[in-house]
């Protein structure tokens, strides 16, 4: 099995090199009517046919159970010893999944990682405060949250109200998530998911009532925030990878595999065409050049 | 400065609101509530008025009754099962449009995506590193600085020996970043309060400068 | 608690309250400072000023009220300088809350020059979903577009004659707050090969300046100081650079707080240990 889908492979890169090969885009451009097929992109589809490519055989290699490493990511070991800190300190792990509903990838990613620090609160027998924001996030919350119970082996410790729906809008639920922190004291706040202006608010109020603070979101624009209120912050991607570690779950994993080998592919191409230019030849250049 | 009695009202209602949203920075309090929920309140109902004048109007009833275009009633019919979204019982029929929208908008964005976003960006970071001038060192340190951000978030590989250091200087990188855009919201954040003083300072010299 | 610690726990209140006595100070007693020109700023002024009179500009206003302090200044000098050199404008509005605030403008601006609708500019106003109507720009006017914000139709300006989309007016400059900056880079510059040019709040200016290196965007206003040297440049000085002293003495402030910040975080941490 594994020689055939290697074949497959190696079948669809030959025949990519020998288009690379014989086929130069920067040349011959000139026509802008309608077309089935703009010879211009062709760059663009054999990308993209090789990005799909990479993740479809990661999935498919994730479902037949083979084994695929994904570096820890050191995220975890803070998400842990925030978990550890507020044992200790006898005080509530508050997680808070973002303001975006459930069609929002970071949410997905959220729910995971909230399933797993649901475990470890199980399992340290630390309560786990979940304040949510969209109705629809609430159900998902509790079925996380139950589980995790439930794979501690404490199904019983669950408590429903712990899983509470604040508000869907925005600054209302900045407030009541402030309220939250500024009452029950909680030693370890979470926050991982889609974030907007309200992120400051919050990280701010954590850091004034003195929490270990770990965040992660993939909205750039609400990063350099966390970063400066938190102890640890899961930047852009890694809040994915962190998802995907934790639940190995095969599209997850195989996606990020596939990503990663997409990376690697584009940073070799990259230190080759500065290498080549830098001699004066763009052959590399010319290749990826978009008209 | 002279105005008239209508702006002048106008005007003083803004005052309040301003001085209204500024009161919580003292404390939350009624008069911020007030004025965040005119903010809300306006801003949906606004929102709905232009929304039916700009898109159903000219888009569905206009074609569909006027110029006799029932085909148009489709993409109207689509619309229309997005309701369903409130029923637990029939949700499901919405997944219709949403597929219909998640489709198009996938064909469309994916490919532009990757030429405008990744292939075009990849190409504008070939450049010649030399030292003859700073141009030369400035395109080095652009390439050292994607190439170790690319480093960083690469994740079948342990961070250790010298791809440790590589995603150090990757995340160097990005704090760099996460800087500039911390220092370039400041600026907005100030630009904003800039605006309601000198509102301010002209709303006063408006109605106390001609008293006095 | 010692005076580092004690600086630690410092209300708040206190930081907002030097801020609005450092905002309020130059707002009474005013002064000037030196605005320095960046090229991506010049290059905004440039593409307008090498417009000859009578082409055509698409002037997009895609904010909400709420980004107007620092975008309101480049738009109505871009739209001055556009209308004293002769130029004409297409203008839309695709941010939900702005074809009102956008409208607001175009009637004081164009009364100011004596500019007609129909014939020296035409508003189209505001369609949901930026993105779609971009790439339907791309095409025709007519198709996101079929009347302008009045409810003209399109066909009966005189002005949109022979116009039918980027490929007929001389480039595309998006006074933008929010993602519908990305869909101009994407539809219009990657789709239709339009230029496009930018004035952006200050809080997205950082992420703009790869697409400026790549030659995605040929030009680029950053927050209130983008507008204050374009308002220099253009020689309209209004709002923009009125805000640059107030701006300065602010940053000096935020500059203090942060050192002072800084010395008592790491003083009380070393005490602890």
């Amino acid at each position: 099995m594994k020689s055939s889908a290697f074949r497959k492979l190696f079948s669809l890169f030959s025949s990519l090199i020998f288009l690379f090969l014989f086929y130069s885009p920067a040349q011959g451009a000139e026509s802008s009517a309608p077309a089935w097929f703009d010879k211009n992109r062709v760059n663009v589809f054999i990308v993209l046919a090789l990005f799909f490519a990479f993740v479809i055989y990661f999935i498919n290699r994730a479902q037949k159970g083979k084994s695929l490493f994904v570096r820890r990511i050191p995220g975890l070991d803070a998400i842990e010893e925030a978990v550890g800190r507020a044992t200790e300190m006898g005080r509530p792990i508050l997680y808070i999944s973002g303001i975006e509903d459930m069609d929002n990838l970071q949410t997905v990613a959220s729910m995971i990682i909230l399933g797993n620090v649901a475990e470890m609160a199980a399992a340290y027998e630390v309560p786990l405060l979940v304040p949510v924001c969209q109705p629809f996030v609430v159900t998902v919350a509790e079925e996380s949250v139950k589980q995790g119970y439930a794979k501690a082996g404490k199904p019983e410790a669950y408590n429903p109200n712990n899983v509470r729906f604040l508000t869907s809008e925005q600054f209302a639920y900045a407030s009541g998530v402030n309220g939250i922190m500024l009452r029950e004291k909680p030693a370890a706040n979470f926050m991982f998911g889609s974030f907007y202006a309200e992120s400051l608010l919050m990280a701010e109020t954590g850091f004034s009532t003195g929490a270990i603070q770990v965040a992660g979101t993939a909205n750039i624009h609400q990063l350099p925030f966390f970063v400066v209120a938190c102890d640890y912050t899961l930047i852009g991607e890694e809040l994915f990878a962190a998802s995907a570690y934790l639940s190995k779950e095969p599209k997850l994993l195989g996606s990020l595999k596939g990503s990663d080998l997409a990376k690697l592919l584009i940073m070799i191409y990259l230190v080759l065409g500065v290498l080549f230019v830098t001699f004066g030849i763009d052959i590399f250049l010319r290749w990826v050049f978009v008209q | 400065m002279v105005t008239d009695l209508n702006t002048a009202i106008w005007n003083t209602l803004a005052a309040f609101l301003t001085f209204c949203i500024f009161s919580f920075l003292y404390k939350d309090n009624p008069f911020y509530k007030i004025a965040e929920h005119i903010v809300v309140g306006v801003s949906a109902g606004y929102f709905a008025v232009i929304l039916y004048w700009n898109g159903l109007v000219p888009k569905l009833w206009n074609p569909v009754v006027k110029q006799g275009k029932w085909y148009y009633l489709i993409p109207g019919l689509l619309g229309l099962i997005m309701w369903t979204r409130f029923s637990k019982k029939y949700a499901w029929i919405s997944r219709f449009s949403i597929s219909f929208y998640m489709g198009i908008a996938t064909g469309v964005a994916v490919p532009l995506y990757m030429q405008n976003f990744v292939i075009r960006q990849l190409s504008s970071t070939m450049l010649p590193v030399h030292f003859k001038n700073s141009v030369g060192f400035f395109n080095l340190l652009i390439i050292v600085g994607v190439l170790c951000a690319l480093i960083y978030f690469f994740f079948s590989k342990e961070h250790k020996g010298a791809m440790g250091s590589a995603a150090r200087v990757g995340i160097w990188t990005l704090m760099v970043g996460f800087g500039a855009g911390f220092g370039l919201t400041v600026m907005g954040r100030v630009s904003l309060l800039i605006d309601r003083v000198i509102f301010l300072k002209n709303y006063f010299t408006s109605i106390f400068g001609h008293i006095l | 608690m010692n005076f580092y610690e004690r600086l630690m726990q410092l209300d708040r209140r206190w930081i907002y309250l030097g801020v609005a006595i450092a905002v309020t100070i130059p707002v009474l007693a005013p002064f000037k400072v030196p605005v320095y020109i960046t090229p991506e700023a010049k290059a905004v002024y440039e593409f307008v000023e090498n417009t000859k009179p009578g082409e055509i500009i698409f002037l997009a206003i895609d904010y909400d009220p709420n980004a107007m302090a620092e975008l309101h200044p480049m738009a109505r000098t871009i739209m001055r300088q556009s209308f004293s050199r002769g130029i004409r404008l297409i203008i839309s509005a695709l941010s939900q809350n702005g074809p009102g605030m956008a409208e607001q403008l175009i009637s004081q601006i164009s009364k100011e020059y004596n500019k007609k609708n129909g014939m020296d500019y035409v508003y189209l106003g505001y369609k949901p979903y930026p993105g779609i109507t971009i790439l339907a720009m791309g095409q025709n006017f007519r198709i996101p577009f079929p009347t302008d914000y009045y409810g003209t139709p399109l066909d009966s300006l005189p002005m949109m004659d022979g116009v039918r989309n980027y490929d007929d007016v001389k480039g595309i400059i998006s006074i933008v707050a929010g993602n519908i900056a990305e869909y101009w880079i994407n539809y219009a510059n990657g789709r239709y090969k339009a230029k496009v040019f930018f004035g952006v709040t200050g809080v997205m200016t950082a992420d703009y300046y790869p697409f400026l290196q790549s030659g995605q965007l040929l030009g680029l206003l950053g927050g209130l100081k983008g507008a204050s040297e374009y308002e220099r440049l253009a020689k309209q000085e209004g709002v923009a650079t009125e805000g640059m002293s107030i701006q300065t003495v602010a940053h000096l402030v935020v500059i203090a707080f942060i050192v002072v910040g800084n010395i008592g975080f790491f003083m009380s941490k070393k005490k602890k240990r």
